[in-house]
């Protein structure tokens, strides 16, 4: 069945409302000087301002939540990466069940809540390293877990896009090792797939608020959850500004997902 | 030290299901030995063994006299060439052909002199900065073929390099292969089901079945004096013919008497299957006292191989006759005579 121009345009004239109208009214009660209950209709282009923001990224707070989270962010990306790589090629090359049982346990924090993981992770190194209880960094692994359903199904399509049996035994009857093949082959190969990776474990941590509230570690999820009660215009700023971050980092794995794909 | 491969008593099974089983063949220096057979008879699995990337359960491999089993396939002097395209795809051809001197840590200017005339024995000058999608699946091959080289190994491999290419390259590249590995005078070890290939590209060839080397030998011995039915029909077109197993060397085909001269006849008297090649069945005229009645099924122009199909009277067997002067002076439904040159079939045993 053929949608006709009409009622194309109407679905989207819908779905654009339902998505715009709340980023306005964000936009609105964050960028204007104008106290809320006076926004209308006809004041919609007056007194425009960026200074909430500025307020905001003038917080030494903020400045501290932000720089955690990209650093968990980055580490979270390279973990990932130098992991999950090395572990899945293995998997495809040596046992097809070790990589049903990889695909099975990389869907499970979608069902596994966010508490539930904490709990165990807690209860398990509270006595035994809690460096990782007490250290922002030992939420990169559950980070790491959080990211896993998206980055290993992406991942996965890079490789299904490889002959990797044919590129591995070329690699090694050249005289390549192992390290070597995964470095000089096999990675570039996945290239696309690993930056698409990367960037979607990066936007994860971008928004991840459950596991870092219960670990009492201030990221900038959290500092926005604060800030709204200190400074509600700088919080919205904030927000809205975090969204526009995480759609360009969308689009950009997004288009690298389609260079794979090539 | 002349540089050979040869497998010892090689045997491998994967589960229950036993790829290879004592299997010992051997390609001496300068020669290009096909293993040759139909699908699961070992043939490929006996290549990744030799190259290193399976491991066997229990004989050797020796590459030049010296036992390699223990070395991972970085470390065994192979040079080898994959059914699917194995270039890597990220490299351009140069850079592919460098790969293996690199990892090697062979020096700038000798890698790029080397690459050069690589290039030109595959005769690929124009496409060194080409990427490997850039070039048709001829030229690919070509290019994996010069990059199996360029480390100077002590043997090649080559695992169906042509099968998926088109006909008429495939031949193209077949001759480029035999070409190249005459002047390189390197031992060469070629995996194929196809046994035309086979026949035209080989000094030896290893008809495999089940695991076991069923024959070896040049092709024209293969093709000409096949040891068993398994190979008589495997390479090439045979006729596969019910007879009766008289006493002695005689046989009889719909009550026509035949004698046989081949050791096959030692067969106790009874059914029995008379395998001929199509060149050695001739159409003669019905009247012919001493042929077996026939009519022509079908006819199939294939230029220089155009061939008669005849369904013996009073049975349902066809015999194929390769007949190229005359096949289409006949005519579908004609009655006629088939005479049987015994002299090089095989008779066996039912089935």
């Amino acid at each position: 069945m053929r949608f006709s121009r009409t009622v194309w345009w109407g679905v989207l004239t819908v779905a654009a409302v339902f998505y715009a109208v709340p980023m306005l009214a964000m936009a609105r009660f964050a960028f204007q000087r104008i106290p809320v209950i006076k926004l209308a209709p006809d004041n919609i282009l007056a007194k425009w301002t960026a200074e909430p923001l500025f307020e905001t990224f003038g917080d030494p707070d903020f400045r501290r939540a932000a720089l955690l989270t990209i650093l968990l962010a980055v580490a979270t990306a390279v973990v990932t990466s130098v992991l999950l790589v090395p572990t899945m090629v293995a998997a495809h090359l040596q046992s097809p069940r070790a990589r049903k049982l990889i695909e099975l346990s990389a869907v499970l924090p979608f069902v596994v809540p966010a508490i539930a993981l904490v709990v165990g992770f807690a209860g398990a190194f509270r006595d035994t390293v809690p460096f990782l209880i007490r250290n922002p960094i030992g939420l990169v692994p559950l980070y790491v877990i959080t990211a896993l359903p998206f980055t290993h199904r992406t991942l996965e399509n890079g490789l299904a896009a490889l002959d990797l049996r044919t590129l591995v035994d070329a690699s090694r009857g050249l005289g390549a090792g192992w390290a070597r093949t995964m470095v000089l082959v096999v990675a570039p190969n996945m290239r696309a797939s690993i930056a698409t990776a990367s960037f979607l474990a990066f936007t994860v941590v971008l928004g991840e608020f459950t596991i870092a509230s219960l670990l009492l570690k201030n990221t900038l999820p959290l500092y926005l959850a604060y800030a709204q009660g200190q400074n509600p215009q700088g919080s919205f700023a904030l927000g809205l500004v975090l969204v526009v971050v995480s759609t360009v980092f969308v689009t950009l794995s997004n288009r690298f997902g389609r260079k794979v794909a090539t | 030290m002349s540089m050979d491969i040869a497998f010892r008593e090689i045997s491998k099974s994967f589960g229950t299901t036993a790829a290879l089983s004592n299997f010992d063949v051997t390609v001496h220096e300068g020669e290009l030995v096909t293993l040759l057979g139909p699908s699961g008879c070992g043939k490929s699995t006996a290549l990744r063994i030799a190259a290193g990337f399976e491991s066997a359960d229990s004989g050797d491999v020796l590459i030049g006299g010296t036992s390699v089993v223990a070395l991972p396939p970085s470390k065994r002097g192979i040079g080898m060439v994959f059914q699917n395209y194995s270039l890597f795809p990220h490299l351009t051809v140069r850079e592919n052909l460098e790969f293996g001197m690199r990892v090697r840590r062979v020096g700038r200017v000798q890698r790029s002199a080397r690459v050069d005339e690589l290039l030109q024995l595959v005769r690929l000058g124009g496409l060194a900065d080409r990427y490997p999608h850039q070039v048709s699946g001829g030229q690919q091959q070509r290019v994996a073929l010069a990059r199996a080289l360029a480390v100077q190994p002590r043997v090649l491999l080559l695992d169906e390099p042509l099968s998926a290419l088109d006909a008429t390259v495939r031949v193209e590249v077949r001759d480029e292969i035999r070409r190249i590995q005459r002047e390189s005078g390197i031992a060469t070890m070629l995996v194929t089901h196809d046994q035309e290939e086979a026949l035209a590209i080989s000094d030896r060839i290893c008809v495999m079945r089940d695991g076991n080397a069923e024959q070896v030998g040049t092709p024209l011995a293969v093709y000409r004096f096949p040891s068993t039915p398994f190979v008589a029909r495997f390479v090439g077109k045979v006729n596969d013919l019910e007879v009766e197993l008289r006493s002695g060397t005689t046989l009889r085909l719909r009550g026509h008497a035949m004698e046989v001269g081949i050791p096959g006849t030692t067969l106790a008297p009874g059914d029995a299957r008379l395998l001929i090649r199509p060149e050695d069945v001739r159409i003669v005229p019905a009247r012919d006292p001493e042929s077996v009645h026939g009519t022509i099924e079908s006819l199939h122009f294939g230029g220089a191989t155009t061939s008669v199909d005849i369904a013996i009277t009073g049975t349902r067997q066809l015999v194929r006759v390769s007949d190229v002067t005359r096949a289409m002076d006949f005519d579908v439904g004609e009655e006629v005579g088939v005479r049987f040159d015994t002299d090089r079939a095989l008779v066996t045993r039912l089935p």
